[in-house]
């Protein structure tokens, strides 16, 4: 969430009283709907946005929807502006809900929600106008790439209107070359003679003569702002002659002389309200009360708007205002110089207001500028935890940057959230020394953690100051494991779960969540599995159930692992349980594609299919970051499981396009996994591609980050019949089982299995087999078994009956590719497969002979060794099962 | 020519807008010097810290509309 929403924000303005029509520029905004982008750049008071508004009010709804966004400087972070710009959308035009949705659950993933958007609004039946008043105020580079990313992939319908004092950062040149940009810049905006005349003489309610008309206009250079002034200057006023030659005969800053004009010309309740809201961003009637310790704020600003003094409503039900930009400058200035010492004070008043109706931020900020900087810390601290929890982040910043050194030193629970503040952004560079300083001030000897507040040390917070030990160590965890220091992160995380005060669910939680990443990465599955488990409870019990999703990826991968899919399967059940179906969380897409794969290892494709499905209807963006490649890499193996290799195959191509891993450890890396298909299309030259481009040897130490492409290197080697699979396998073996990987065991055994049987060891070759199917059995595995197709079926129906494994070998030859008997126990040689073809031929056995250049008895041995590896006894017979089989050797 | 902006320590900018200033305004100019001339410009005129601060006030005197002349840096003070 980016905080409350101003309504007012994003409604486009209503056309004010006491402003000229201006056909011609009408008429030049009039292209809007024939181009992409149109800017309006002028400085301040131009009559920008009146112009916008007049010409949007004419726009007819059949033809386009408007979304109008009036922006501020709070608006400098990308997922606040999306946000408003989206909203705005929504309201105009109905479309954009996905988009907004997807923003809401990843602030930082803006171009997806753009992405969201542009196909709502390609579908939409009549134009959008997308307006972005006061753009000059957002600097964030985010915002103007999510802007040109618009433009760049905008539908036809789609346009934008770009109102600002500074020319936005876009290629505009290029556009204007290519007249693709409509521009309406401040030599176009400038009133003219006729314009002033008709302004001056017909709202501002003067009877001005054409002389006095063109001698303002030329004094004030067509400046509308500065016209208005001028006009309210003379409202009223006997000697108009004397004042326009006064003014125009003055070199005075323009505004400055007008302005002290319509200043003196107020009674002074008037003036003293004026000065002393010119605090103020916006204005609403109670407000205004507080900060000038006055009733009637409300009538006050009725009044002031009546009196077209610069006041500006924000809404429709006139609930809030802001004075426009150069009169509160000017405000201000006197203020500053009149009545300097009441500021702090009236700045106090606001901060108190606004405090007081929740709005931190604004409250923060007024205490700022009022220099309490006491208040601000006090505020923010206790805000700090739902600020994060929103993150608000661009506001963070902020405060992380106002509040000066001194102050934070001996605020430890405010310098903790600052750190919290810096990592959400990734900004490290100082949070070391932030840390250090943070427990410097609280044990400089290195004792224990003090439990009462040590002298000095100002808290407001306490129960964020029960969580200081443990969130230094949350944070040191974070910190090392970026650095890549694995043991550091496992050991800081470590000390974070025993420092962590009961009750505080959260620091618990990050504790464990960091503590299982470095853990897993580290290979220690076992430990990784504990402090998941923790964090899952620990983000249960606080009810941040959209990230009990996420957790529950890492925990149901590293189950799986450990050889207890079961557990993983139950997991993801009770995960899609936390997360209502009727508004499913982010995450829930993430927990059928991962329940698709328990399902697809159990052979239960069907089900599979249906979860995948199911994740696929939910939308992208109900996926966390890693779901669009996983989403792919199980519809994959679904995909294979039913014999579809090409499409299997484009989809990993696929995969690999759209991979985020979301600093998950790269256990089952995707060009691993096509290196897999690759093998299995006997498209041995690609995987060999990819064992060189990764380095791989039989040689390497096994690594449990490189567990999966080392058995994928296993694979390639026994598809070349190469014997280092042998030696190698036995390593990994090794590894697994000393790392309690149950799951990656058993796929070692099959492997090894089939190494054993290529070799011609069938004893050896039945011994691994018989210790794989126990593994499957325990399990509930089938396809790591059944998916190694006939050469593993001949091995399993030669189990003999009363083994152990026969039971469990039997059902697995149910599940397998219903061929009638599956492949040979012992395979044929090559000189054998020679003979065979040549049997399938019209040529007798002399003929047979020649043709292989042996001799006719050799050529009978071959002959008699093929019918018993087949178990025929005649040549029709043995070229018959050799065909079911898929055996029978193609012409080489 | 202007000199090169030194990598750290305040520049010295004397920046030239059309009209005259009251003094009043010299807080928005972070207390730099407001010095009307004669020729119906106002000279304003001090230390800057750094480019963003150089921004800063360009962005303050566009807000105020009013129109720049010129923007210099230079080794000193200019005499008053």
């Amino acid at each position: 969430m980016v905080g409350p929403l101003l309504e007012g924000k994003y409604r486009a303005p209503a056309r004010r009283p006491g402003t000229v029509t201006r056909p011609r520029l009408l008429e030049t905004l009039g292209g809007t709907l024939r181009t992409a982008l149109t800017v309006v750049s002028a400085p301040a008071g131009f009559g920008k946005s009146t112009l916008l508004a007049e010409w949007l009010a004419a726009v007819p709804a059949r033809t386009a929807a408007v979304a109008f966004v009036s922006l501020d400087e709070g608006d400098d972070d990308p997922a606040r502006f999306w946000t408003y710009a989206l909203t705005a959308v929504h309201a105009a035009a109905d479309v954009g809900a996905g988009a907004l949705e997807l923003l809401d659950a990843a602030p930082s993933s803006v171009e997806s929600a753009l992405v969201a958007l542009l196909n709502d609004v390609g579908g939409m039946p009549r134009d959008l106008v997308l307006v972005l008043d006061d753009l000059h105020l957002v600097t964030a580079p985010g915002v103007h790439d999510g802007i040109a990313f618009l433009l760049e992939h905008r539908p036809p319908q789609l346009h934008l209107v770009l109102a600002t004092r500074v020319d936005p950062p876009l290629p505009l040149s290029r556009r204007r070359a290519r007249g693709e940009l409509l521009e309406v810049r401040a030599a176009d905006l400038r009133f003219t003679e006729q314009e002033a005349a008709a302004y001056l003489n017909g709202p501002m309610g003067l009877a001005l003569s054409a002389h006095d008309v063109a001698a303002l206009d030329g004094r004030a250079e067509g400046w509308i702002a500065a016209l208005q002034l001028a006009a309210l200057s003379m409202r009223g006023r006997d000697d108009v002659g004397a004042f326009i030659a006064g003014f125009a005969g003055d070199d005075r800053h323009v505004v400055d002389y007008l302005a002290d004009e319509v200043l003196a010309r107020q009674p002074d309740d008037v003036r003293d309200f004026l000065l002393a809201t010119s605090v103020l961003e916006r204005l609403t009637g109670p407000l205004c009360d507080a900060v000038t310790g006055r009733d009637g704020g409300r009538a006050t600003l009725v009044a002031l708007e009546r009196a077209n003094l610069f006041l500006v409503p924000l809404d429709d039900r006139r609930q809030w205002y802001r004075y426009h930009h150069l009169f509160a400058d000017v405000l201000r200035a006197h203020l500053a110089d009149e009545r300097a010492d009441d500021v702090p004070e009236l700045h106090r008043r606001a901060s108190d207001w606004f405090a007081e109706r929740g709005d931190i931020p604004a409250a923060v900020d007024h205490a700022l500028a009022g220099g309490h900087v006491e208040r601000a810390a006090d505020l923010m601290e206790r805000a700090m935890p739902t600020m994060r929890r929103e993150r608000r982040e661009a506001e963070l910043m902020r405060w992380v940057r106002a509040v000066p050194d001194g102050v934070v030193a001996v605020r430890p629970v405010l310098a903790l959230a600052f750190v919290g503040a810096l990592t959400q952004v990734s900004q490290f560079d100082t949070v070391a020394q932030r840390l250090a300083d943070v427990e410097r001030s609280l044990r400089p000897d290195g004792g224990a953690w003090p439990t009462e507040v040590p002298e000095g040390l100002v808290v407001v917070d306490d129960e964020g100051y029960r969580s200081v030990p443990a969130g230094v160590a949350v944070y040191r965890a974070a910190l090392a494991l970026r650095r890549g220091d694995l043991d550091g992160a496992a050991g800081h995380a470590r000390e974070g779960l025993a420092l962590t005060p009961d009750g505080d669910d959260l620091t618990r939680a990050a504790a464990g969540a960091l503590g299982g990443l470095a853990s897993w990465a580290r290979g220690d599955l076992v430990g990784a599995e504990a402090a998941y488990v923790e964090a899952v409870a620990g983000l249960h019990r606080a009810g941040f159930v959209a990230d009990v999703l996420g957790c529950c990826i890492a925990l149901g991968d590293i189950r799986r692992t450990l050889g207890r899919p079961g557990d993983a399967e139950r997991l993801y059940r009770w995960a899609l349980e936390l997360s209502d179906p009727a508004a499913p969380l982010r995450g829930t897409a993430d927990m059928h594609v991962a329940l698709a794969g328990a399902l697809l290892e159990r052979d239960d494709l069907a089900a599979a299919a249906e979860h995948l499905d199911t994740a696929r209807g939910l939308g992208e963006h109900r996926g966390l970051p890693q779901n669009p490649y996983r989403s792919r890499v199980a519809q994959a193996r679904l995909l294979e499981a039913r014999g579809d290799l090409d499409a299997a195959l484009a989809l990993l191509d696929e995969a690999e396009r759209v991979h985020d891993g979301d600093y998950s450890p790269e256990v089952a890396p995707v060009p691993a996994v096509r290196a897999r298909l690759r093998i299995k299309r006997g498209e041995l030259h690609e995987a060999e591609s990819w064992a060189r481009a990764r380095h791989l040897s039989p040689d390497d130490e096994p690594t449990y980050l490189r567990e999966y492409e080392h058995v994928t290197l296993a694979r390639l080697l026994l598809a070349r019949r190469d014997d280092a699979a042998t030696r190698l396998l036995e390593r990994l073996r090794a590894a697994a089982e000393e790392g309690g990987r149950d799951g990656s065991a058993l796929e070692i055994l099959v492997l090894t299995a089939l190494a054993a049987q290529a070799r011609g060891d069938v004893p050896a070759a039945l011994d691994a087999l018989r210790r794989a199917v126990a593994l499957a059995e325990a399990t509930g595995a089938v396809r790591v078994i059944v998916d190694e197709g006939p050469p593993i079926a001949g091995l399993l129906r030669a189990l003999p009956k009363h083994d152990p494994a026969h039971a469990y070998a039997r059902r697995l030859l149910a599940a397998g590719p219903s061929s009638p008997a599956g492949a040979l126990v012992d395979p044929l040689s090559d000189r054998e497969l020679d003979v065979l073809r040549l049997l399938g031929s019209e040529l007798d056995g002399p003929d047979i002979a020649r043709e292989l250049s042996v001799s006719l008895n050799t050529m009978r041995t071959h002959t008699k060794a093929i019918y018993a590896k087949l178990g025929v006894t005649s040549r029709r017979a043995a070229v018959r099962r050799a065909h079911e089989l898929g055996v029978f050797p193609r012409r080489r | 020519m202007v000199p090169a902006m030194s990598s750290s320590g305040p520049q010295h900018y004397v920046i030239r807008v059309r009209g005259r200033l009251a003094p009043r305004w010299a807080p928005w100019f972070d207390g730099m010097a407001l010095v009307p001339q004669d020729d119906g410009t106002t000279v304003i005129d001090g230390p800057v810290a750094d480019q963003s601060a150089l921004h800063g006030l360009l962005r303050t005197i566009s807000d105020l509309g009013l129109p720049l002349v010129s923007v210099a840096a230079t080794d000193e003070p200019t005499p008053s």
